[in-house]
């Protein structure tokens, strides 16, 4: 993956040639949702943190690279291009759905002693608990809703889907002291919202 | 390179994502051994990025695949369909239509402005033509009429025995 695509190959306008897609470019979408359906789902997913809308979003994401289909060079690498739709497409949903988006928590408060930011009390933190991984799960995608979407997209590419920093600043197109100082803060935030898990993965590794 | 706690902790997440320098990645590398706070600090990111690696990758509903496979409801759009041809003649069209509209510009500008002329010159071409002809070919300027026809029209005066304007009486 060490590509910076920012955008999709395009093959010369010439070539398109009018009517329907033939069968094999058919099969080369088919490819293409083979090959990304599933990253692009669980990026949506970890972004939206349920199910109806990173299916809405990762198929309004494949629709738009149907339409696209001929203007998509076969075989070019199609990540960031792909999830730049996937990051823009849930900008978009935010945008749409001002109503349901949550205060983001991890704005620092001000107070008189200067911004500080909130603690969260885990409410079940019991060693039996923190050890159940579905449990586990559940907390880590709670925290990460708990992000500010700016956080949460570099956090989600970075640590969920393993993209370099100078991959992340392409898709997202900024700057790359960006995508290091907000991976920093979310990381930050993370580690307190997750404290006891955080905790018990060090006891693990020292155990 | 020595380097101090404060921008230790600057470089501690790109040093756990590897993204540092050789160099830098070898003097966090260091401070790490001898200092137990940021070794503390280092082991908590180190932790929080492994609970988010360890994720499972979220598998899509059933439903997903088919919907994402055809997608329904996909009408290729007009220009889609003539993915080529259609931009390529409406710019044509809009360039010729462009160059006709100069052309045609151009060809009218002279004509216009010649008719234009023309009218304004018929306007005043016959007083003109006559007033010329009085002035210049009158050789007894103090008897002849039409001289002092003209003379005394642009000076607003009445002949002897003519009304001053039609249809009023001879003073």
């Amino acid at each position: 993956m060490g590509r910076l695509a920012v955008m999709a190959p395009m093959a010369q306008p010439g070539i398109i040639r009018p009517g329907q897609y033939t069968p094999e470019e058919v099969a080369r979408f088919e490819a293409i949702v083979h090959r990304y359906a599933r990253h692009v789902y669980n990026i949506a997913y970890r972004m939206v943190g349920n199910e109806a809308d990173a299916k809405d979003l990762s198929q309004e994401a494949f629709l738009r690279v149907y339409r696209a289909l001929r203007r998509v060079e076969p075989g070019a690498p199609l990540e960031s291009w792909l999830y730049r739709i996937v990051s823009n497409l849930y900008i978009d949903l935010l945008r749409k759905r001002p109503r349901a988006r949550m205060e983001s928590l991890d704005v620092p408060t001000e107070t008189p002693r200067g911004e500080v930011l909130r603690e969260f009390p885990d409410i079940a933190s019991s060693p039996e608990a923190i050890l159940e991984r579905e449990h586990l799960d559940g907390a880590i995608q709670r925290a990460l809703g708990t992000l500010s979407e700016e956080l949460r997209l570099v956090v989600v590419l970075s640590d969920i889907e393993g993209f370099a920093y100078e991959e992340i600043a392409a898709i997202l197109r900024v700057p790359l002291g960006t995508v290091k100082s907000r991976l920093h803060r979310a990381r930050q935030i993370l580690q307190q919202r997750l404290a006891p898990y955080i905790e018990a993965r060090k006891r693990g590794w020292e155990g | 390179m020595r380097l101090n706690h404060h921008r230790v902790g600057h470089l501690l997440s790109p040093y756990l994502d590897g993204e540092l320098l050789p160099k830098e990645a070898v003097a966090v590398q260091e401070h790490l051994l001898e200092c137990a706070a940021c070794r503390e600090v280092y082991d908590r990111l180190r932790a929080t990025k492994a609970l988010l690696g360890e994720l499972p990758v979220a598998e899509p509903p059933a439903e997903f695949w088919t919907a994402v496979r055809a997608p329904r409801g996909f009408r290729f759009p007009l220009t889609a369909r003539l993915p080529l041809r259609w931009p390529a003649l409406r710019r044509r069209v809009a360039w010729v239509a462009a160059a006709g509209i100069v052309l045609l510009a151009l060809a009218l500008a002279p004509l216009i402005k010649g008719s234009l002329d023309r009218l304004h010159a018929a306007e005043i071409g016959v007083d003109l033509f006559v007033r010329e002809h009085a002035l210049q070919m009158s050789t007894q300027p103090l008897t002849d009429r039409a001289f002092l026809g003209v003379v005394a029209g642009d000076s607003d005066l009445v002949l002897v025995g003519e009304p001053a304007r039609p249809g009023e009486t001879a003073p």
